[in-house]
């Protein structure tokens, strides 16, 4: 058991390091929010602007300006290590390798996290949307959402983060992943606002819980791997 | 010379499939001769997953053992899979056009979650470019083809609740054809099919083996090449490759 | 001079003879790119030795730390730490190695303080905030603790990351061109803790050109040339012949 404790002590130290640095640096979180924004101002001009229209794409708007913002985001955690052989360095510890997988996804989901919560506030405002409604299921769905994003995408982004071509790299490899994980968001979170009348919430969450549990011990498994040379 | 035989074989059957799919099964009653390229279709679709399982095992086992070996393998399995998946998704759509009026059909399970095994797999295929040398690039290969074939089964999943909880398909699928209460024939000539292609991927999938193990071997007589060089301490220019 | 406490692994402490060879390699070799930056070393370095590994650019010596660090894989071949082995036994070994890089591995925007208290959670040394400072104060950075590593100079960064070797236990220092970038104060600094290495029994690994400054402190030599061992010199370290390049090739190895 102290084994499991010594892990988490590892993984919050690391979680913690990048959050510092995040905040202290690079402001990465604030323009990460703005180009979520923005992201779906544009999605407005492209399908407005017949409000119904929008009203009724709205789940999917959401997690495509989710998943888009969320690449940037989990880029910017991994971009943290190339400072000076900092990552080489990272793999040196005497830690499990789990430990720092769990670390850098914790990171990554705080930031999941914010952006989910932001993005559904502004869809809420800007497609006439009663998010309010269904707090709860919606509530419930950005959490399961996040945790996935933040799963895959610091696996991906640690597997990229020493490529040339990696700005590219990163969504190629991501997205086909995510595309699950997007399914099931959009329509649980269009169940959700609909008040569920096919009952058929409860399905897409679990499916959400089970892609989020496979991607976390597939990632978890994985990453010792990248760190080597 | 096994190979060439089973080349050969492997030549035949399809040939043999093909001519039987085509002329001498009959017609779906609703579908027309339409429904003939589901045969070939659905045979590639099953080979275009045992590819990619192939490529995700063999991943494994070159994490365990660190023979290049299998790293020769997992390739051999990503780019003969690419062949059958863009196959069948061809074969997918060529139906599509006449049954359902349309080229693509999103309510369709199987279409979708091909699509997206293909885009996997290219994306496989074009992130292992990026790495030269051959252990790094079996490693970091291995993981991302892991974590996409843990990917596949919620795919599936997904996309076939993604149709519709509580309907009954309503549209005309591809499905029909695995229907057990399907006419023996139907179901014979398939399996046929099926047998056949599996042939041929066997004869692809070793020629394609075959080509990356001499590759190997010819990086590794010229590093080792270059180890005995620098060993005995001969002054040697670096050949350009 | 400011007193370097060295706090020692306890497996460094016993008479040197009864330990395990720090290093033993058994035709190690390491290609990049189908290039050999080390093409055969089969090196033995004998526990609480100060060795120095010289030789040219391109020679091989950093390949050689960091393969013995486990920063990076052999190519061919197998080595030992404190008769652990590099490939089997990866996460002991990286308990009792510590690495001091031409990289420094530092956050760029951690202050040296917070850079130092990450790597003490990472390391699980103990006492943790105390032995940060200490260290801190080791390397004379305790005048700027607090700001952040971004605004140092290449060699306020070098001190750093050896204070943060400080923080573990190590029985077995590989230093890559210590001096580098150092200014006199730093320069002597370094000396201080090659001493109290040895005293504490550490093997230490020293690639450096800077052979009369380190003469004081070195047991033995070895000379690096294109990635083989082209001359061994001094005590406490041994080079063995290497076997054929094919008898190791990675298609014939069954077990590795």
């Amino acid at each position: 058991m102290s084994a499991l404790r010594a892990e988490a002590r590892t993984a919050l130290a690391i979680a913690r390091k990048d959050a510092v640095a995040e905040l202290r640096g690079r402001h990465a979180t604030v323009s990460t929010l703005f180009f979520s924004a923005v992201v779906l101002l544009l999605f407005g001009f492209a399908l407005g602007p017949d409000s119904a229209r929008l009203a009724a794409a709205a789940p999917g708007l959401l997690w495509l300006a989710v998943v888009f913002a969320g690449l940037l985001a989990v880029n910017r955690l991994h971009l943290l290590e190339t400072d000076d052989g900092a990552l080489e360095q990272l793999a040196l510890y005497p830690v499990s390798r789990r430990a720092i997988y769990a670390g850098k996804a914790l990171g990554g989901l705080a930031v999941m996290l914010v952006l989910g919560l932001v993005v559904l506030g502004a869809v809420g405002i800007l497609f006439a949307v009663d998010v309010a409604s269904a707090w709860l299921p919606l509530l419930a769905t950005v959490v399961l959402g996040a945790v996935g994003i933040a799963a895959v995408g610091t696996f991906y982004a640690g597997v990229t983060v020493r490529l040339r071509a990696r700005e590219v790299m990163l969504p190629l490899l991501m997205l086909p992943v995510l595309a699950p994980l997007l399914l099931a968001a959009v329509k649980a979170t269009a169940a959700a606002l609909a008040g569920d009348p096919f009952g058929e919430l409860g399905a897409w969450l679990q499916l959400l819980v089970a892609f989020d549990v496979i991607m976390i011990v597939a990632g978890a498994a994985t990453y010792g791997y990248l760190l080597e040379d | 010379m096994k190979t060439r035989i089973l080349g050969f074989v492997a030549l035949a059957a399809v040939a043999a499939m093909t001519a039987i799919a085509l002329f001498v099964v009959p017609a779906d009653l609703n579908q027309g001769d339409a429904q003939r390229i589901m045969y070939p279709h659905v045979a590639s679709a099953w080979l275009a997953y045992l590819s990619f399982g192939v490529t995700a095992v063999s991943g494994i086992l070159w994490l365990w053992k660190r023979d290049l070996r299998w790293d020769a393998l997992a390739v051999s399995g990503a780019e003969i899979g690419v062949m059958f998946t863009a196959f069948a998704i061809w074969g997918g759509m060529m139906w599509g056009r006449p049954v359902w009026g349309v080229y693509w059909q999103w309510e369709d399970p199987r279409l979708t979650t091909t699509a997206l095994l293909l885009a996997l797999y290219v994306g496989y295929l074009l992130f292992r470019r990026l790495t030269d040398d051959p252990e790094r690039r079996a490693t970091r290969a291995a993981i991302v083809g892991i974590v996409a074939a843990v990917d596949i089964p919620i795919v599936h999943f997904s996309v076939e609740w993604w149709r519709g909880l509580h309907q009954t398909a309503t549209i005309a699928s591809p499905d029909r054809v695995l229907n057990p209460a399907a006419p023996m024939i139907f179901v014979g000539t398939l399996l046929g099919m099926l047998g056949a292609f599996t042939l041929a991927w066997g004869y692809l999938m070793i020629r394609r083996y075959q080509l990356a193990r001499a590759e190997l071997a010819r990086e590794e007589a010229v590093r080792i090449g270059r180890l005995e060089a620098v060993r005995r301490g001969v002054v040697r220019s670096e050949a350009t490759r | 001079m400011p007193q370097t406490t060295i706090y020692v692994s306890p497996r460094s402490l016993g008479a040197p003879d009864q330990r395990p060879p720090s290093v033993a390699t058994t035709d190690l070799a390491r290609l990049f790119a189908g290039s050999p930056a080390l093409a055969g070393v089969s090196l033995r370095v004998d526990a609480a030795r100060t060795i120095a590994l010289l030789g040219s650019n391109g020679a091989g010596k950093t390949t050689l730390l960091r393969l013995l660090a486990t920063a990076i894989r052999p190519s061919y071949g197998r080595g030992e730490v404190d008769g652990l082995d590099l490939d089997r036994d990866v996460a002991l070994v990286r308990e009792r190695v510590a690495y001091l890089s031409h990289a420094t591995g530092l956050y760029d925007d951690l202050t040296a303080r917070e850079n130092l208290r990450f790597a003490a959670a990472m390391l699980g040394t103990p006492d943790a905030e105390a032995r940060v400072e200490r260290a801190l104060a080791d390397v004379a950075l305790v005048a700027r603790a607090g700001d952040r590593v971004r605004d140092f100079s290449a060699g306020m960064r070098k001190r750093l990351a050896l204070g943060r070797i400080l923080l573990g236990r190590p029985s077995l220092v590989l230093l890559d061109e210590p001096y580098a970038a150092l200014d006199a104060d730093g320069m002597a600094i370094v000396d201080q803790l090659l001493a109290a290495w040895r005293e504490a029994g550490v093997t230490i690994l020293i690639a450096s050109h800077a052979t009369d400054r380190l003469a004081p402190y070195l047991d033995g030599t070895v000379v690096l040339e294109r990635g083989v061992v082209a001359a061994v010199s001094g005590v406490g370290v041994a080079s063995l012949p290497v076997g054929p390049a094919g008898a190791t090739t990675r298609v014939a190895e069954a077990t590795r």
